[in-house]
C-alpha cells in the first residue's frame, strides 16, 4: 500500500472548499516527505519510546481463553500508552510534523475528550500552544478530561453549535483552520476527513501493528478491533492487509439496539454513501443528506461516520463488521477485568465482546488478537453508573458535600 | 449603475411560510438576486448565525422537496434570479444528476456548492454544461495563481468571491487584499458576486464598483431573527435591511 492513496475504492477523498484546498496539499506533501525522511522517522521513534512507552506489551491472555474454551486470546495492550489510549500515536506524529514544517499553533477536535487530552499533552511536551474544540454537551459529559486539558496547558473552547458533540467540534476546527491556516496545523484525531488525513492517522497508528509483527511468535488467525471513526483499527490491521489467511473483525457500537438513533452502525445495511466533513464514505444520513443522531455508551464510537479506508475494505470484504451493544461491552469490561486484571476502555470493551463470540467458534490451536485501543480509568463515571450505580450516587453525593474551597 | 444585491436566505427559516415572506421582503427592498440554501445538518463553510437557523430549519420540518417547492413559488412570482446554495451532500445523496434538473425545474439561476469545488466535483460541473445550469465557482482571495487560472479557463457565467479567509458572519475589511482579487477579475467576460460580512451600506458602496453584485447573508438572518423573535413580520425586516444596504 502507498503512504499517500487519496481515494479508497469508491471512497475518500478532499471534499472541502477552495480555502482549504492549499493547506490541504501542502500537508499532503509535507507528511510524505517526512515520512521518507529518516530523521523525522527517529524523532518519532524517540517520541514513542521515551514519552509514550512503546512498545506497549501483547498479552497473552490465558485465563480468558481456558474460560472461553475456544482460540487462544491475545490482548495488545494500547491503553498503557501513555494518556491511555492510542490516539497519543498519532497526536505525537502529527505534533512532530507541524514543528517541522514550521507551523505556530495547533488546533484539535475531541469527543470524549481522549484525543484532546493526547493532543494537549504532545503539545505540552513539543512546547506548542494548542487550541481544543469539544461540544458543549461532551464538556459537561467528560470534565475531568477538560481538566487533564487544562492542566497541560491547552485552551479548551467550547463548541455550542448543532448537536454540540464530536461532529459539531470537528466543524468548529474546521472553520478555526479556515482562518488560520498559514500558521496553524489542525490536527485531526481519526482516521478521517479530507486526504491526507485518513492516510497520515493511519501511518502513524501503523506503529500497532508493526510493534505487533515483531511481538507475535505465533500465527495469527484472527484480529479484533473496534471501529468509531476507525483509527486504532487501521493502525493494527493495515501491517497485516496482505496476510490473507488472517481474519479482520471491526465492531461497531450496537448500542441500545436497532433503529436510528440507537446505535453507531454504519456497515451493516444502516450507512449509505455520503460526502460529509470533506470525506466520501459511509455515513448514517437520511435519504435528504441530513446526518442523522447516533447513540453509544462509549463516546469513542458515538459518530456518524467511518474512515473510508475501513469502509472500502468493509465492503471489499476484507474486514469482516459486526457489532456489540452497550450491554455487551459492559459485560466485556468485566469480563476481562476478572479474569485478566485488565480494564478495557468501553470502546475497546465492544471489540472484547465481538472476540468472545469469535473465539468460541475457534479452536484451541487458533489464535486471535484484540486491540484493547485504550484502558477504562476515564470512564469511571459511566461504568460504574452502569454496573454499580447505588453506591456510585452515594460516593459521588458524599463527595459533592465536600468542602473543597476554603 | 446602480448597486446590485445577492440577498440570501434560508429555505424554511424561520419556519416555511416566514421563508416566502422574507424572500418577498427582500425582493421589495431592491435585491437584484436572491441566493436560497437549502439547510443540511452540517454546514461547515458558515458562520454560527446561518448555522443556527440551519438547524432549526430542519427542526421545524424542511426537507429538500419543501425547499424546491418553495424556490418554484418564488420563481414564479417574484420576477428575480434565484441561486440555489447548499452543500455536497446534499446533492450526492439525492443523486447529483436528479438533483441538478430538479433544481433547473425548479428555476435556479445557478448552483453554489462550496464543498464540491471544480476537479472534486461528483460531476457537478459537467452536469451543469449538459444540463445548462450555471454552477458558480467559490473563490477566497488566498486562491493560488495557478488555481484561479484554471477556474477563469472554465468561462463561469459567475464566479463567487468571498472576500475573507474564514466563515460567513464576522465583518469583513475591504482592503488591497480582498479588492486586489476583484479588480483581477473585473476585466473577464465572467460576471462576479462577492460578499461574506458585508452589513453596512457603506461595505456596500466601497465593494459595489469593483464587483457585479453585493452579497448579504448573515446580517440578513441576522435581522430576520430579530424581527421573528420580537413577533414582528419577517417581510418587512428583509425589506428595511435591504433599503438600508443600498441607501
Amino acid at each position: 500500500m502507498s503512504v499517500y492513496n487519496d481515494y479508497f475504492g469508491p471512497f475518500g477523498g478532499r471534499y472541502v472548499p477552495e480555502i482549504l484546498q492549499p493547506p490541504l496539499k501542502e500537508l499532503e506533501l509535507a507528511f510524505q516527505e517526512a515520512l521518507g525522511d529518516p530523521e523525522f522517522i527517529g524523532e518519532f521513534e524517540e517520541f514513542c519510546r521515551d514519552f509514550i512507552g512503546r512498545p506497549t506489551p501483547l498479552l497473552p491472555a490465558k485465563n480468558a481463553s481456558r474460560e472461553i474454551g475456544g482460540a487462544q486470546i491475545y490482548i495488545k495492550l494500547e491503553g498503557l500508552a501513555n494518556t491511555g489510549a492510542h490516539k497519543i500515536n498519532n497526536a505525537a506524529g502529527q505534533a512532530l510534523l507541524a514543528k517541522r514544517m514550521g507551523k505556530k499553533r495547533i488546533i484539535a477536535e475531541t469527543g470524549a475528550g481522549q484525543h484532546g487530552v493526547a493532543t494537549a499533552a504532545a503539545c505540552a511536551r513539543l512546547n506548542l500552544p494548542c487550541v481544543i474544540y469539544m461540544g458543549e454537551e461532551d464538556i459537561r459529559r467528560q470534565h475531568p478530561n477538560v481538566y487533564w486539558m487544562e492542566m497541560y496547558g491547552a485552551e479548551v473552547r467550547s463548541v455550542t453549535s448543532g448537536s454540540r458533540t464530536l461532529k459539531d467540534a470537528v466543524n468548529e476546527a474546521f472553520r478555526d483552520w479556515t482562518a488560520n491556516s498559514a500558521d496553524t496545523h489542525y490536527l485531526l484525531g481519526s482516521a478521517l476527513g479530507p486526504s491526507p488525513y485518513p492516510d497520515m492517522v493511519r501511518e502513524f497508528q501503523s506503529v500497532i501493528g508493526r510493534e505487533i509483527k515483531d511481538q507475535a511468535d505465533f500465527q495469527i488467525d484472527a484480529m479484533v478491533a473496534c471501529v468509531g471513526g476507525g483509527s486504532n483499527a487501521i493502525g493494527f490491521l493495515a501491517p497485516f492487509l496482505d496476510q490473507k489467511s488472517i481474519k479482520m473483525y471491526g465492531v461497531e457500537a450496537g448500542g441500545r439496539g436497532k433503529g436510528p438513533g440507537n446505535n453507531a452502525v454504519r456497515m451493516a445495511d444502516t450507512g449509505r454513501p455520503g460526502i460529509i466533513q470533506g470525506y466520501k464514505s459511509l455515513f448514517l444520513h437520511d435519504s435528504d443528506g441530513q446526518v442523522l443522531d447516533t447513540h453509544s455508551i462509549s463516546a469513542g464510537l458515538d459518530y456518524p461516520g467511518i474512515g473510508p479506508q475501513l469502509a472500502a475494505l468493509g465492503k471489499e470484504g476484507r474486514i469482516e463488521f459486526t457489532e456489540a451493544s452497550d450491554r455487551e461491552a459492559l459485560e466485556a469490561l468485566k469480563f476481562f477485568a476478572r479474569t485478566e486484571g485488565v480494564i478495557f476502555a468501553m470502546e475497546s470493551a465492544h471489540a472484547g465482546a465481538a472476540a468472545i463470540r469469535i473465539a468460541k467458534t475457534m479452536s484451541p490451536d487458533q489464535n486471535l488478537i484484540i486491540n484493547m485501543s485504550g484502558r477504562g480509568d476515564k470512564d469511571i463515571f459511566i461504568s460504574a453508573a452502569a454496573l454499580d450505580g447505588e453506591n456510585w450516587r452515594d460516593f459521588l453525593e458524599k463527595e459533592s458535600r465536600r468542602k473543597y474551597v476554603d | 449603475m446602480s448597486t446590485e444585491i445577492v440577498s440570501h436566505f434560508i429555505a424554511g427559516y424561520p419556519d416555511m411560510e416566514s421563508s416566502l415572506e422574507t424572500a418577498r421582503g427582500l425582493a421589495e427592498g431592491g435585491a437584484s438576486y436572491l441566493e436560497m440554501q437549502i439547510p443540511f445538518s452540517d454546514p461547515s463553510a458558515d458562520g454560527p448565525v446561518i448555522e443556527n437557523a440551519c438547524r432549526l430549519s430542519l427542526e421545524r420540518g424542511c426537507t429538500v422537496d419543501k425547499s424546491l417547492e418553495l424556490m418554484e413559488k418564488i420563481h414564479g412570482e417574484l420576477n428575480i434570479p434565484v441561486f440555489l446554495m447548499s452543500y455536497g451532500n446534499i446533492l450526492f445523496a439525492r443523486g447529483m444528476k436528479s438533483m441538478v434538473q430538479q433544481a433547473k425545474d425548479a428555476g435556479a439561476s445557478g448552483l453554489i456548492i462550496p464543498d464540491l469545488v471544480y476537479g472534486r466535483d461528483e460531476g457537478l460541473y459537467a452536469l451543469g454544461k449538459e444540463l445548462d445550469v450555471p454552477v458558480l465557482p467559490v473563490i477566497t482571495p488566498t486562491i493560488p495563481a495557478e488555481r484561479l487560472d484554471e477556474i477563469i479557463g472554465l468561462e463561469p457565467e459567475w464566479i463567487y468571491t468571498a472576500l475573507r479567509s474564514g466563515i460567513t458572519g464576522s465583518l469583513t475589511t475591504l482592503d488591497e487584499s480582498n479588492l486586489g482579487l476583484l479588480d483581477r477579475l473585473k476585466p473577464l467576460k465572467t460576471k462576479v458576486m462577492a460578499g461574506f460580512g458585508i452589513q453596512k451600506a457603506e461595505q456596500v458602496r466601497v465593494l459595489a464598483p469593483h464587483c457585479d453584485a453585493v452579497v448579504v447573508g448573515s446580517a440578513i438572518v441576522r435581522a430576520v431573527t430579530e424581527a421573528y423573535n420580537q413577533g414582528d413580520r419577517a417581510r418587512n425586516a428583509a425589506r428595511l435591511i435591504i433599503e438600508d444596504l443600498l441607501k
